[in-house]
């Protein structure tokens, strides 16, 4: 150990350099009540978003308003969305094993674009697919999560998806033209 | 210096245990104080929020939050990690350019989903305060304590202003906390922090708040009774609380002389007093008088929202104008443990 690393428990004369500071916060996230009904709706398989009555853009998970004409949305603009998409963009991921991490191998998240929305939700987990073959346009579906987990649902994480599906993998078909995911760089 | 007025103004009101986002919570908002003004909302030309991602605990909830304006086409826009007075401040420096007219401001904060005696301990220093987990209501007692002694001030005279502040909130609906107690009913209640009872502290609160500003002879245009902006600035104390003189706040004292204050009589003041020994050290810095009608709308000692409240003193202060006929008001925000960082806004009618 260099002398710039001695630390005062080693030696109580040390200069201080480094103070640790552990800080922990607790916070009660609350799911909006459009997210409950959006996690009502997943429990059923179903996922639903609204249709702006302005642009007609899309949104999955429905926000209640569209932000880009600034108009409320409700129930009556609401539309079913298909469980099957296309991969836009994705990260491989390795694992650092920090405090945590239960995470031990590679492992990909992705955009998908999902028939019938006009954005994509982020950050989903691709299974069983091989980490190198995963490219733009190519065709996956969701694999939904367990009956017996009681928790699955919707909720402020996992793009508002929370747990209710376990990962999106690849299906048959010839992947989607660049036209189809051109206009999502995320 | 380009003459810039408030010509609207809209709150959620005090809330606490919100359920919708945060953007959700701002979209009324921010939708009502553009259709109050009037002006078309292409035609802002820049738009500034104040907020802290750590008091709900979400990281980037401001870059979320330009949701509830309608930002596309992509707009001027910037944000401060401050109560929205400071984002006020902002948008008026930013008219003086002269090349755009209209500004909206606004801001929001959910305090209610973290623990506020926690979360504010991370804005102390992080060498000899931050470590102590010196919380601000224990400091604003430190500061309480000092006042009391250097003042002659009597624990009374807190319960004083506790008892007026929820009076005049019994005739503001967006008031949190209201209620007829005489200041011997609350000194009967236990304290908090000494000298500080509950009464003498802000409840935790959530809302949003949202206001524009308009250079120029617009503002006549578009509304009946604008408040101009004759005077606004902010000063800091130090950080480190341990080298202030606590019993009275000089930033508060210098951002007043600066804003003008003394120039002329002042009718009424909403003063961001969260505690109630503030609004004594406040009326000395702001040298208000007995004359000096004091938070008509209750102030910040019975709604909170932490980042909006200055925004909503300065809001209330352009009511009183606007609504309410009167002609010259003083609007304060502050920021910080122990009154560290004050603004101060002065509104005068036509």
């Amino acid at each position: 150990m260099s002398e710039a690393e001695t630390t005062v428990e080693d030696d109580p004369n040390a200069p201080v350099r480094f103070m640790q500071q552990v800080i922990s916060l607790d916070y009660v996230v609350r799911t909006s009540p459009m997210n409950r009904y959006f996690g009502r709706k997943l429990r059923d398989r179903q996922i639903v978003g609204h249709k702006c009555p302005s642009c007609g853009i899309v949104y999955v998970p429905p926000r209640g308003f569209c932000p880009i004409c600034v108009v409320e949305t409700s129930e009556a603009d609401e539309v079913e969305i298909s469980d099957k998409g296309i991969v836009t963009s994705w990260t491989v991921l390795t694992p650092i094993h920090y405090h945590g991490q239960t995470e031990r191998e590679d492992y990909a998240l992705a955009s998908i674009l999902l028939e019938g929305a006009d954005g994509t939700i982020g950050q989903q987990r691709l299974v069983d697919v091989e980490l190198d073959q995963i490219r733009m346009g190519m065709r996956v579906e969701a694999v939904w999560a367990e009956e017996s987990d009681t928790e699955r649902g919707g909720d402020v994480r996992g793009f508002g998806f929370g747990n209710a599906i376990a990962g999106f993998r690849a299906t048959e078909g010839p992947d989607a033209p660049p036209e189809a995911y051109e206009k999502h760089t995320l | 210096m380009r003459p810039v007025s408030i010509v609207s103004f809209a709150q959620s009101g005090g809330r606490v245990d919100v359920e919708e986002t945060e953007t959700q919570m701002l979209y009324p908002v921010v939708s009502e104080a553009i259709e109050r003004s009037g002006i078309p909302r292409q035609e802002i030309g820049f738009t500034c929020s104040g907020s802290a991602d750590y008091l709900a605990g979400a990281p980037f909830a401001f870059v979320g939050n330009l949701e509830a304006t309608g930002a596309w086409p992509p707009i001027s826009e910037s944000h401060v990690e401050m109560d929205g007075a400071w984002a006020l401040y902002e948008a008026w420096v930013r008219l003086q350019h002269g090349d755009v007219d209209v500004a909206l401001v606004f801001s929001s904060g959910i305090s209610s989903r973290g623990n506020l005696r926690e979360v504010l301990c991370l804005q102390n220093d992080p060498y000899y305060l931050m470590p102590l987990w010196a919380d601000h209501v224990s400091l604003a007692a430190l500061q309480a304590r000092a006042y009391l002694d250097a003042s002659g001030a009597k624990e009374s005279d807190l319960a004083e202003v506790a008892s007026r502040s929820r009076r005049n909130a019994l005739s503001n609906p967006n008031a949190l906390l209201s209620g007829e107690q005489g200041p011997d009913e609350l000194l009967a209640e236990p304290y908090v922090v000494s000298p500080l009872r509950a009464s003498d502290c802000p409840p935790v609160t959530d809302g949003a708040a949202a206001a524009i500003l308009v250079a120029g002879d617009r503002a006549r245009e578009v509304c009946d009774r604008p408040a101009w902006i004759r005077g606004i600035d902010h000063r800091i104390d130090p950080h480190y609380i341990g080298v202030r003189d606590l019993s009275r706040s000089e930033s508060a004292r210098v951002a007043a002389q600066h804003a003008g204050v003394g120039d002329a009589p002042v009718e009424v003041a909403e003063l961001a007093a969260a505690f109630s020994h503030e609004e004594l050290i406040l009326r000395e810095a702001l040298g208000l008088g007995d004359e000096v009608e004091i938070n008509p709308s209750g102030g910040a000692l019975v709604s909170n929202p932490m980042m909006v409240s200055g925004l909503t003193r300065i809001g209330e202060a352009f009511r009183q104008i606007n609504e309410n006929g009167r002609h010259r008001a003083v609007g304060h925000a502050a920021s910080g443990p122990c009154l560290q960082q004050n603004l101060v806004c002065v509104l005068e009618g036509d």
